[in-house]
């Protein structure tokens, strides 16, 4: 059934059973995988997927219901268990949008990277391999040679005059190279995140990943202390993405967040700026409106060390007597409303990361970290992971060091920044960083 | 769920490009999930999942598609898409055989439909567990309460002219209780599932579950520290199996074994366990939480040997697995849903019951730690390294249970502790569980009797 039809039948009847506020949240996602190895097509996967779900105020109490085949049988089914959920339910009310606000006009959708062909992006990962093995005879093979391309439709209606849609897409390229050197064996990533295929150079991502993987060979060990730290721009964005739920004002209503009675207070250096801006061009979580339906607005959520405000959807707006601003976050149409950021990040300052390496006597750079899910505590702040890195030696880089757990707490970490990076980089979440020098950080190396 | 002439031309789109092999999974999926926390029904979400899912063979070459979009044009597109990754230079074309309806024998009987009961009756029984649980201790701060129950329609053809239908129903209830002290907080848990409907849910004797999870909680909170050396270790029947699924299973599966990433690869007929060890994964269990009927390839469920009185008998196999390694499918290859590629999986696996008594094991025990509950670990595949918690732990001292220990973790080798088993008790017992891999995450009970282990490292607080 055609989706306007489908809604439009949905509404009619819904109203008719009762319903008082309805509305339709539809989400249509593409994705193409592919993973090569040694020149061969090792995993290929491609996938069209869509689905509905319907949000009716029943009773004055919201009742949810989703599904992914849209026809008769469905409109009965999401109507009849929406409102037998919404009768069920014993949590705080929600409510839908009205729909009469001004939304901006941008567009994060890249047509011409729909129309490159399934031969063109597995030629340019064999192109990547090929240019990986032929760098340097170190290179013994790739854990990942992966590229996956995504897009995304979503549209939601009301029943009140609510009638949005926006597209997003993006494709990223991921190369992890193994390395060994006598009986030492290291590895490298690299990622490139993208709207435009054709800015992928084949030779530099290459080169990175293989240069990557060979910068850790001969790790040594140094004294176990506290040193200042340099977080590469993708480490701090890694670390950043653990901690970002503390700015939710969900968490901060259930207790669970360190900013909890922060507004208007410093929590950070005076270096450190976080934004929140739906509407970057390359942004992955870009969006004119969120998944109430309400519009985005680009945010200082820390000006200058001070915190300015919280992420809100509409139930948490209302539970603080303000407005949403536009975090309302569905991971899915399976999902409930949350809350969370759009593009996230500290804003960048004016130095290179080798002139943030040439201001440290003796400090390590970190590089990359793992175990962060086990390792990090997202309310508390305190963190224990493993890291890759270098150490610094009188303003130079002098060379790997052995794995190394780096230990601290998040909140005390923004405090200690004193030097913030030109180097802005984001995850695949769209959380970002430039590199951050923090004063010093408990460093253990093995 | 689509008509078979349809079926027919994807199956031979997907082979247009010069595949050797073509299937269609097609998915018809109804879901509620509950979630009642302390006092109020916070969560209550109904859905419908709708999806098909295309896989293509060519020798060794594997490639999936799935796609909702059940238009004759949209299935041909994502058939033609997976072929895509196919194309062979060959002018050889495959024939899809015509395709003949099997008929499925149901092992597993529902009496009532998840979708046709209310939910008020639903989360009464949440209601009840809840109130269990509070009312169990004063240490008792929290109970979380959830009822999963789906109903899934599959349909299965291939290119080999298989075309069989089959209704999958589970229900699950899941038991968690927080007792607090202090700044100190320690759970419980129990979470019984099946094959079944909502009989099974009402019937669930939740004076004995959601007492469980509340005891076992308030006993830990109040437990010693445990130690940390090697020891003989007791693990107690149903949910103590996840050991075994986890270090030896996954090493059974052909996802493992194919490409000799399984330290059991190219063993069968050697000794491998313990000769008290027998080990046996059985889809045909009525109405049990693993249990099928056929699996996600269409192929009967049944129940293998995997390793007899110590001796390696076999493995789990998929199709698809099963080409590199020259053998046929053993009714394993299961999957999430239409949006994942099947592979050979676990379905309810479990150490054969064996003589001894539990009194008579413990009572042999002169010192060491006994595994009453299970938690969650981790395990290489590779080596099959794993680490568990124990969810409850007692010391046994001089053949009796002594007082209860916390934080006790189970450190080693999935291979070599199946070696070190040296009694098996006769109280088999099964515990539902959800297994995660690459084909997603699916319902697999784990299982055993009591069974002693004469060593493993015990990581605890105390030195």
């Amino acid at each position: 059934m055609e989706l306007t039809k489908f809604r439009d039948q949905l509404f009619a009847e819904g109203e008719k059973l009762g319903f008082t506020e309805l509305e339709l949240y539809y989400e249509k996602q593409e994705s193409f995988g592919c993973d090569i190895f040694k020149g061969e097509i090792d995993n290929f996967e491609s996938s069209s997927v869509s689905g509905v779900s319907v949000r009716g105020l029943y009773n004055g109490k919201m009742g949810y219901a989703y599904t992914e085949k849209l026809d008769e049988e469905s409109i009965e089914f999401l109507l009849k268990s929406a409102k037998e959920n919404a009768g069920l339910i014993e949590d705080d009310p929600e409510e839908l949008f009205s729909g009469d606000a001004e939304y901006k006009k941008a567009n994060f959708y890249s047509p011409s990277l729909e129309e490159v062909t399934a031969e063109q992006k597995i030629a340019l990962l064999k192109e990547i391999e090929e240019k990986i093995y032929a760098y340097d005879p170190r290179v013994v093979q790739t854990n990942y040679a992966t590229l996956q391309n995504f897009s995304a439709e979503t549209a939601i209606y009301n029943n009140k005059g609510l009638s949005l849609t926006d597209r997003n897409n993006f494709l990223y390229v991921l190369f992890s190279v193994v390395v060994k050197e006598g009986d030492e064996i290291k590895s490298g990533m690299t990622i490139k995140v993208t709207k435009d295929f054709a800015s992928l150079n084949a030779d530099e991502i290459a080169k990175e990943a293989v240069e990557k993987a060979l910068s850790y060979l001969g790790g040594k060990t140094y004294p176990n202390k506290t040193y200042p730290v340099i977080l590469k721009n993708e480490a701090a964005a890694s670390l950043i993405t653990v901690f970002s739920s503390s700015f939710s004002a969900d968490a901060v209503q259930k207790g669970q967040s360190r900013l909890k009675g922060k507004l208007g207070e410093k929590i950070a250096s005076d270096l450190v700026t976080f934004i929140d801006d739906p509407f970057l061009p390359e942004g992955i979580r870009s969006s004119t409106f969120d998944s109430e339906g309400v519009p985005t607005e680009k945010l200082t959520v820390v000006d200058k060390g001070q915190l300015q405000t919280y992420f809100y959807n509409m139930k948490t707006a209302k539970k603080d007597g303000v407005k949403s601003n536009g975090h309302g976050t569905k991971y899915s149409y399976k999902g409930t409303i949350g809350v969370a950021p759009s593009n996230f990040f500290i804003e960048p300052k004016d130095k290179s990361f080798d002139e943030l390496v040439a201001s440290i006597e003796e400090g390590v750079i970190v590089t990359g970290l793992s175990g962060l899910h086990s390792g990090a505590n997202p309310i508390s702040g305190d963190f224990s992971v493993a890291a890759t890195g270098y150490f610094i030696k009188d303003g130079k880089i002098e060379g790997a060091t052995n794995y190394m757990t780096i230990a601290g707490n998040f909140f005390e970490l923004l405090l200690d920044v004193v030097e913030v990076g030109s180097d802005l980089e984001f995850s695949t979440q769209g959380i970002g960083s430039p590199s951050l020098k923090v004063k010093g950080l408990t460093v253990t190396i093995d | 769920m689509l008509n078979k002439s349809l079926i027919e031309d994807v199956l031979q789109a997907a082979l247009s490009t010069g595949g050797d092999f073509s299937e269609v999974f097609v998915e018809d999926r109804y879901t509620n999930n509950m979630t009642y926390r302390t006092g109020k029904l916070e969560k209550s979400l109904s859905g419908r999942d709708f999806g098909v899912g295309i896989r293509v063979f060519k020798g060794l070459k594997s490639v999936y598609a799935y796609t909702n979009d059940f238009s004759k044009e949209g299935l041909i597109k994502a058939a033609k898409q997976a072929a895509q990754a196919i194309s062979s230079a060959s002018s050889e074309k495959t024939t899809i055989l015509p395709l003949e309806k099997e008929i499925v024998h149901n092992l597993h009987p529902i009496e009532l439909m998840p979708n046709s009961v209310d939910k008020a009756r639903k989360l009464a029984v949440l209601r009840k567990a809840n109130d269990i649980v509070l009312n169990y201790d004063p240490q008792i701060a929290q109970a979380i309460i959830g009822l999963i129950d789906d109903e899934q329609n599959v349909l299965i053809a291939n290119s080999e002219g298989k075309f069989v239908e089959d209704k999958r129903v589970h229900s699950r209830l899941t038991i968690t209780a927080v007792a607090s002290k202090g700044m100190d907080m320690q759970t419980g848990f129990y979470g019984p599932g099946a094959q079944s409907g909502f009989e099974f849910i009402e019937n669930l004797d939740l004076n004995h579950y959601a007492k469980e999870a509340a005891r076992i909680a308030v006993t830990m909170l109040n437990a010693d520290p445990a130690p940390s050396g090697k020891f003989p270790v007791i693990i107690d029947n149903e949910f103590g199996g996840v050991i075994f699924h986890e270090a030896c299973g996954h090493g059974l599966e052909a996802a493992a074994v194919a490409k000799g990433n399984s330290v059991f690869a190219n063993k069968v007929g050697e000794k491998v366990a313990s000769e008290l060890v027998t080990y046996i994964d059985d889809g045909t269990l009525k109405n049990e939480w693993g249990s099928i009927n056929i699996d996600d390839e269409g192929e009967v469920a049944r129940k293998n040997v995997l390793i007899e009185n110590g001796i390696l008998k076999g493995y789990m196999i998929d199709k698809f697995n099963g080409r590199r390694m020259g053998e046929g499918p053993t009714g394993s290859s299961r999957r999430q849903s239409y949006r994942f590629a099947p592979t050979s999986r676990m379905t309810n696996t479990y150490i054969a019951p064996g003589k001894s008594t539990p009194e008579e094991i413990i009572a042999n025990t002169e010192y060491g730690i006994y595994a009453k509950y299970m938690g969650g670990g981790q395990v290489n595949p590779a080596t099959g390294d794993y680490n568990f918690a124990i969810n409850e732990a007692y010391l046994v001292k001089n053949g009796k249970i002594d007082k209860p220990l916390r934080g006790a973790t189970l450190i080693g080798n999935g291979a070599k502790t199946i070696q070190l088993i040296d009694m098996v008790g006769n109280n088999l017992g099964h515990g539902a569980g959800m297994c995660g891999a690459s084909s997603g995450s699916i319902p697999v009970n784990v299982g055993q009797p009591m069974v002693r282990v004469s060593e493993i490292t015990v990581g605890g607080r105390e030195a």
